[in-house]
């Protein structure tokens, strides 16, 4: 039985699914990582619009408190096991955001991510190498760092 | 000119006083005169809004509202000023929008973040603001946001219940007869970006739309009197990543004129390549975005290749290809040490975009496919473009003749050779077609300023390892000033004001296109099929960033 898991494992790890949901400026970068020049799709990564088929969701820099609700939703409708990555420094304490009123500065602490990938943009190459660390978590099983806990639990979405 | 002041000093007014060539400056002494005034200036053509900003002055207790109006098609600006009471009970003044449809938006922002209350707006309400700001007005500048942000989870959930409020409502009111819902589109629709438009349907025709926005409102003008000013550029820059380089040339403006400094003509040139760089960048994205949104992925996938040779070239000036901050008071913020080579990166970026170019007009220009859905759809007509302040590309494709490099020039273009950039009938292809022509035309300006900086270095009066800065001083004195540039999506406002020997910027408003260019999808997306929007969506090359900002 053990087996049969980690085969389902190392398959999941061979093409996560990316929802698009982009939050804020970082997704340009991600736009390039998908473009021809860094092309993800080498990797196995692909992006689809809809939360219920993708492994994998985005945190593309600022979180406003606007759009984290929409956020949290996105995340809730994608099955188990779902990742968070967390892209750019606003994703990490607001970053250049960090004096704004309407900003979150506390979104690990909300929604724990699997992999944060500095940078403000962060590089599309380190955009994919951090992609590729979340592979290697996928394949040994480890559950998910936001499954485990985080703010967005006592949160109404 | 004449025509406007006379107008003007018919009311009573503090003072009516040139500006700059363009621009006349006034103050009204009673706020009950405003109406009147702007409806004579209608009359002689002052038919567009560009932006309402408030200044708050606490301890004179008085709310300064500016207005900038313009006239679009003679390239006048007026600068209204008038000063209404600070108190919450008391701080109301009459509502333009009924005389200039274009401020109806920037008076819904001035209302929620500053609480100036203006009577007669057809529909007043919250905008922009999240919903736990609602009532407490965030840029006010006794408002203590430290306080506010201590409770984040309740906030969090004020603002969900908000939209389950809105959902309740709207399940009350629409019911599902008749095949009526109501339809969101977006944040998480893949053309949309962060942004909902609440689209009202009658099964595929659409009857109304009402776009929700804020989802990015970082409050880049309250952030900005937090920090000094160089690091007021990190704020300005972030406006929008797509066209990063002219917002920076914008607000550097505005600082030059406080402090009363020149810049060098090196410097104005590196201006114009930069700031024609970052325009390149974003339009490759607008173009490619406007297929992307039809579902031809194909193209969008061409233009990123060739993005990637021009943020080579910005990687190789500033160091990064995104967030350059390369621009800042005084000057451009390095010195060129080897100009040849950077050059060089410049042309291989351009050979790379002529060696598309026959491709991309055979294929995509012409694509029979995109004639079909864009011809003749989404037309604005000039007075469409008067009434409602369209700026940029999206007013240019109307054959409407405006371009602040051209009506107002600053950094070098006064000395480069261009002309207006227009396209016909102000249709959804048009709105393509003058993307593409305006990147061939800033490949032009780049050449021509290239040539200019070379020039002058054999001619030994640049230098490009010293002349990149002048000094600055490190405070400001007070003074208050307007900046505007051309945007990759139109035409970009400042409105700085400081205060004696400061370090910081006490106010700036910062006007930027897509606030106008999304109030339009109101009118523009009516009576089309839910199939049509992300064509028209993306036909008005909108940036959440600046809409929010």
């Amino acid at each position: 039985m053990l087996k049969v898991l980690d085969f389902f494992n190392y398959a999941r790890s061979k093409s996560p699914w990316i929802v698009h949901f982009c939050s804020g400026c970082c997704s340009l970068e991600m736009l390039a990582a998908m473009g021809p020049r860094y092309d993800w799709e080498r990797y196995g990564y692909i992006m689809t619009p809809t939360p219920r088929q993708a492994d994998i969701i985005f945190i593309t820099g600022l979180v406003s408190k606007k759009i984290l609700p929409a956020l949290l939703r996105t995340y809730e409708q994608m099955p188990e096991p779902r990742y968070v990555v967390a892209i750019g420094a606003c994703a990490y304490d607001g970053g250049p955001y960090n004096d704004s009123p309407s900003v979150i500065k506390n979104m690990t602490e909300i929604l724990p991510a699997d992999v944060f990938v500095a940078g403000c943009p962060p590089k599309p190459e380190a955009i994919v190498a951090g992609l590729e660390e979340l592979k290697e978590k996928i394949k040994r099983g480890e559950p998910s760092a936001s499954s485990q806990g985080g703010l967005w639990k006592q949160m109404k979405f | 000119m004449e025509k406007i002041k006379e107008i003007l000093n018919r009311f009573d007014m503090e003072y009516v006083e040139d500006y700059k060539p363009t621009w006349v400056k006034a103050k009204l002494k009673n706020k009950n005169d405003l109406l009147d005034v702007v409806k004579a200036l209608k009359e002689v053509g002052v038919a567009s809004c560009s932006t309402v900003s408030p200044t708050d002055f606490p301890e004179e207790n008085r709310m300064e509202i500016n207005y900038f109006l313009e006239d679009i098609e003679n390239k006048k600006n007026v600068w209204l000023k008038v000063d209404i009471d600070r108190d919450l009970e008391k701080c109301e003044i009459d509502s333009i929008t009924p005389v200039l449809e274009s401020a109806d938006y920037h008076e819904l922002e001035s209302y929620s973040t500053f609480g100036v209350k203006f009577k007669g707006h057809p529909n007043l309400r919250y905008f922009l603001i999240s919903a736990d700001y609602y009532g407490k007005f965030p840029f006010r500048k006794d408002f203590d946001w430290e306080e506010h942000e201590k409770q984040l989870i309740e906030n969090v959930n004020t603002i969900s219940d908000e939209f389950f409020e809105e959902y309740e409502e709207n399940e009350e009111t629409m019911g599902h007869e008749d095949s009526r819902t109501v339809l969101h589109w977006g944040p998480t629709h893949p053309a949309s970006g962060p942004i909902r438009l609440k689209v009202y349907v009658n099964g595929e025709n659409i009857e109304k739309v009402e776009p929700d926005i804020g989802y990015v409102w970082r409050a880049l003008e309250k952030l900005s009197e937090r920090k000094d000013f160089i690091g007021t550029i990190v704020a300005v820059e972030r406006i929008c990543f797509m066209d990063n380089t002219n917002p920076m040339i914008c607000y550097a403006q505005a600082v030059e004129e406080i402090a009363g400094k020149e810049i060098t003509p090196f410097a104005k040139y590196m201006r114009v390549i930069l700031g024609e760089l970052g325009r390149t960048v974003s339009h490759l994205i607008s173009m490619g975005g406007f297929f992307g949104t039809m579902g031809l992925q194909t193209f969008l996938m061409w233009c990123l290749d060739v993005r990637e040779y021009f943020l080579d070239v910005l990687e190789d000036y500033s160091g990064a290809r995104i967030a350059t901050a390369c621009i800042e008071p005084g000057g451009v913020r390095y010195p060129l040490n080897d100009y040849k080579v950077w050059f060089e990166e410049i042309n291989k970026a351009i050979e790379k975009w002529e060696s598309v170019k026959p491709d991309i007009e055979d294929i995509f220009m012409k694509n029979p496919l995109m004639v079909t859905r864009a011809k003749d759809t989404g037309v604005f007509t000039k007075e469409d473009v008067v009434d409602n302040y369209l700026a940029g590309p999206i007013a240019r494709a109307s054959n409407v003749k405006v371009d602040v490099r051209l009506d107002e020039p600053y950094a070098g273009y006064a000395d480069l050779e261009m002309d207006y950039v227009t396209c016909e009938s102000g249709d959804a292809r048009d709105r393509l077609f003058i993307i593409y022509k305006e990147i061939n035309q800033s490949i032009d300006l780049i050449k021509q300023a290239m040539k200019k900086i070379e020039e002058g270095i054999e001619a030994g009066e640049m230098d490009p390892k010293k002349d990149h800065m002048v000094k600055m001083p490190r405070r400001m004195p007070e003074g208050e000033a307007v900046s505007r540039v051309e945007w990759a999506r139109g035409e970009m406002l400042m409105h700085l004001v400081t205060m004696p020997k400061s370090t910081n910027p006490y106010r700036l408003k910062i006007k930027a296109p897509s606030v106008n260019h999304t109030r339009i999808l109101e009118k523009l997306i009516p009576g089309h099929t839910l199939s049509d929007i992300p064509l028209l969506y993306g036909s008005m090359h909108i940036c959440q960033g600046d809409l929010d900002r």
